[in-house]
């Protein structure tokens, strides 16, 4: 039914089959579009955050969805700029990615804001001096560079490039596209940065400040390192995971080792620095704000054992994997690691999030326990939904992934 | 955010901030404006069908693209970087320099033709990689013609959308269309020039073109390299044919039928065909 605005040479499911896998998920984004609704309409008490716990899950969606798509800006670097013409089977579909993880959490900060509409607000009036400023100001330059980065890929479509004039646009748009590749790096620098940044420089919140480098607090470059290792991975982890659910060989093995090879190189970097800021902050800049560092870790469940999986688990252990030629090969292997990496980045921002406002500082303050309500849920899996929806229908209609249909054939 | 506007400083803060966002914003800005004006710029240039073969080409395989000095054994493996525009590659014109094909003159009378398994290849005339050829004629026209695989791969086209006599070709553009059996395949301009007379299957060629000034035949296939290009497009073919799964199988032997795709009925005959007509 559908055939003709196919990529030629690759197959897809039947429609039929197509509209039963997008069904459910479209009734997830319906249900999130109605929770967002109620908050719109009735106000932020359909959450369970208040003044005192005003990060929940959104912020912590917002912060991990932001580093897994760290890999459509680090892949266009590394394709358009460094040249590693491998990437290029991957690159497609790191933009679509990125643009799903980008847009999504912009669509959740609207939410999260409670009055959209004064959103401009942070842009006509700019406090300068605020890392969260510059992260608005990055995000949505980001977005709108991820958007022009998308539209050749959805101009090439059968159908589309047709039409002569798409063509032609697309045509000397990609040829643009080492500046776009350029100002995304810049742009996901900052940004990526300045979200760790934030919670750096709490100094109210001795559990996530961090000294650091002139403005800069140890976590922006944590922060910068531990996306661009997981973005690579959460490029595999999908390719993956579309090639499963598809049946189809997308990408050539070495991809997938190339690109568990870089991730695992910032990784061991990253974790190296983790290392030694954690040791820093538990020796020094904890302490000389009056928190020996144990504190933090008798309020259970957030025990030590978080530290570890961090850094061990979640850091030192899959950076071996991805370091080692033999088990790169491998793809049980290689795919553990990259789930480990992609959960280690979940991980520190839901520490960063969560654990640092539920911690009391206050004599007078107490430990808090926050779940999310039905509503914060809800709006979380539609952008979860709103993810899928879009991917699967550029995947069935884009060429996501250049070198499918040369796999394809005998 | 301006100027004017309420909590605007003239603070070096404000200055950096503001002055990188504009920057950022501006160079986003020109980079759009700059692929609108080149677009605009092309469309009146009339470069449209040079930049459709130029992102078609981009988006066929590396096989497809092989280098024509492979088959004749210069290289091992090259990939064609180059849309197949030899007369503007300098390996080709240095692998060449002792008898470039244009300085070949086509004798009177000369009608040898070659058999590649059950093909027939007439030798005097330039093919073209999307199962075109090109034949110089006295008067200083050519005429373009369907090469034998073309041909029998549609045969008897039910639709032939022939361009107008006093229509230019593009040389990689598109030449015609025809369409059998719900089958639509667009066939690429083996030369640039002008239309002067529009024939079709039954007279034996489907052009007769007038060659726009300096072009030449250089990138166009001519003698000792077609056996080994049609042997690797019967390849291509059979890879075509080959269900998916199931891969390429040895053919039991025989030669390619006069109609290619009324003996496979089950195979997707337009992606078929568009794989030996170059279509992405």
């Amino acid at each position: 039914m559908d055939r003709g605005y196919m990529v030629r040479g690759v197959t897809r499911s039947s429609f039929s089959k197509f509209l039963m896998w997008i069904l459910p998920w479209t009734a997830l984004l319906a249900l999130g579009l109605y929770a967002a609704w109620l908050c719109f309409s009735r106000g932020l008490n359909q959450t369970h955050m208040d003044n005192r716990f005003a990060f929940g899950l959104w912020i912590f969606l917002d912060l991990t969805v932001i580093a897994l798509g760290a890999g459509a800006f680090f892949t266009g670097f590394l394709v358009y700029i460094l040249k590693k013409e491998e990437l290029k089977a991957v690159i497609n579909s790191a933009v679509v990615l990125g643009f799903v993880c980008y847009s999504g959490a912009v669509a959740v900060l609207m939410v999260d804001v409670g009055q959209p509409l004064r959103a401009w607000f942070t842009f006509w009036h700019p406090n300068v001096h605020s890392m969260l400023t510059e992260v608005t100001f990055c995000i949505s330059c980001y977005l709108a560079v991820l958007f022009i980065e998308y539209l050749p890929i959805i101009l090439k479509n059968r159908k589309l490039r047709q039409v002569p004039s798409f063509l032609v646009f697309e045509f000397e748009l990609h040829k643009l596209m080492v500046v776009l590749a350029g100002v995304g790096t810049i742009l996901s620098f900052f940004h990526q940065g300045s979200l760790g940044g934030l919670y750096g420089v709490l100094r109210g919140r001795p559990f996530a400040f961090r000294e650091g480098l002139a403005i800069w607090p140890s976590t922006f470059f944590l922060f910068i390192l531990s996306a661009l290792a997981a973005g690579p991975c959460f490029i595999l982890l999908t390719t993956w995971l579309v090639s499963k659910i598809s049946r189809k060989r997308l990408v050539r093995p070495e991809v997938f080792s190339e690109l568990g090879q870089i991730s695992g190189i910032l990784l061991i970097v990253y974790t190296l620095l983790k290392t030694v800021d954690t040791l820093v902050w538990i020796n020094g800049t904890s302490p000389a704000r009056g928190f020996p560092a144990y504190q933090y870790y008798q309020w259970k469940p957030f025990g030590t054992w978080i530290l570890f999986a961090e850094i061990v688990l979640f850091g030192l252990l899959p950076a071996v994997i991805l370091l080692s030629r033999r088990l790169r090969a491998h793809r049980g292997w290689l795919l553990t690691a990259a789930v480990l990496v992609c959960g280690g980045v979940a991980l520190n921002r839901f520490v960063l999030t969560i654990q640092t406002l539920a911690l009391p500082t206050l004599p007078f303050d107490r430990f808090l326990s926050y779940l999310p309500s039905w509503q914060e849920t809800a709006a979380f899996l539609a952008i979860v939904a709103y993810g899928v929806l879009v991917y699967s229908f550029s995947f069935r209609y884009l060429n996501l992934f250049p070198q499918e249909r040369e796999l394809a054939r005998p | 955010m301006f100027p004017g506007i309420y909590g605007f400083h003239w603070s070096p803060g404000f200055l950096i901030f503001l002055g990188v966002f504009y920057s950022v914003l501006m160079v986003i800005g020109v980079t759009v404006g700059l692929a609108v004006w080149r677009a605009v710029k092309a469309f009146r240039s009339d470069l449209q069908e040079t930049i459709r073969w130029k992102s078609d080409f981009q988006e066929l395989s590396p096989q497809d693209r092989t280098c024509r000095h492979v088959w004749t054994g210069e290289f091992k493996q090259r990939v064609c970087e180059n849309q197949f525009e030899c007369w503007d590659c300098a390996e080709h014109a240095r692998l060449t320099a002792k008898a470039l094909p244009s300085d070949i003159r086509v004798e009177e009378n000369f009608q040898a033709t070659e058999d590649v398994f059950g093909l027939e290849v007439p030798l005097d005339r330039f093919y073209h990689r999307g199962h075109t050829w090109v034949k110089p004629e006295n008067d200083g026209t050519v005429h373009v013609g369907l090469d034998d695989l073309g041909a029998r791969m549609m045969p008897d086209p039910e639709v032939l959308d022939l361009p107008p006599v006093g229509a230019k070709l593009k040389v990689n553009g598109i030449g015609w269309f025809m369409k059998k059996s719900g089958v639509a395949i667009r066939v690429l301009a083996p030369i640039s020039g002008e239309v002067v007379a529009a024939g079709g299957p039954e007279q034996g060629w489907f052009l007769k073109v007038k060659p726009e000034a300096g072009f030449n035949l250089r990138s166009l296939l001519h003698g000792n390299e077609l056996r080994p290009w049609f042997l690797r497009e019967l390849d291509r073919l059979q890879s075509a044919l080959a269900v998916e799964g199931v891969g390429v199988s040895l053919a039991d032997g025989g030669v390619p039928v006069r109609d290619l795709g009324a003996t496979h009925p089950k195979a997707d005959w337009q992606l078929v065909c568009d794989a030996l007509f170059l279509r992405p």
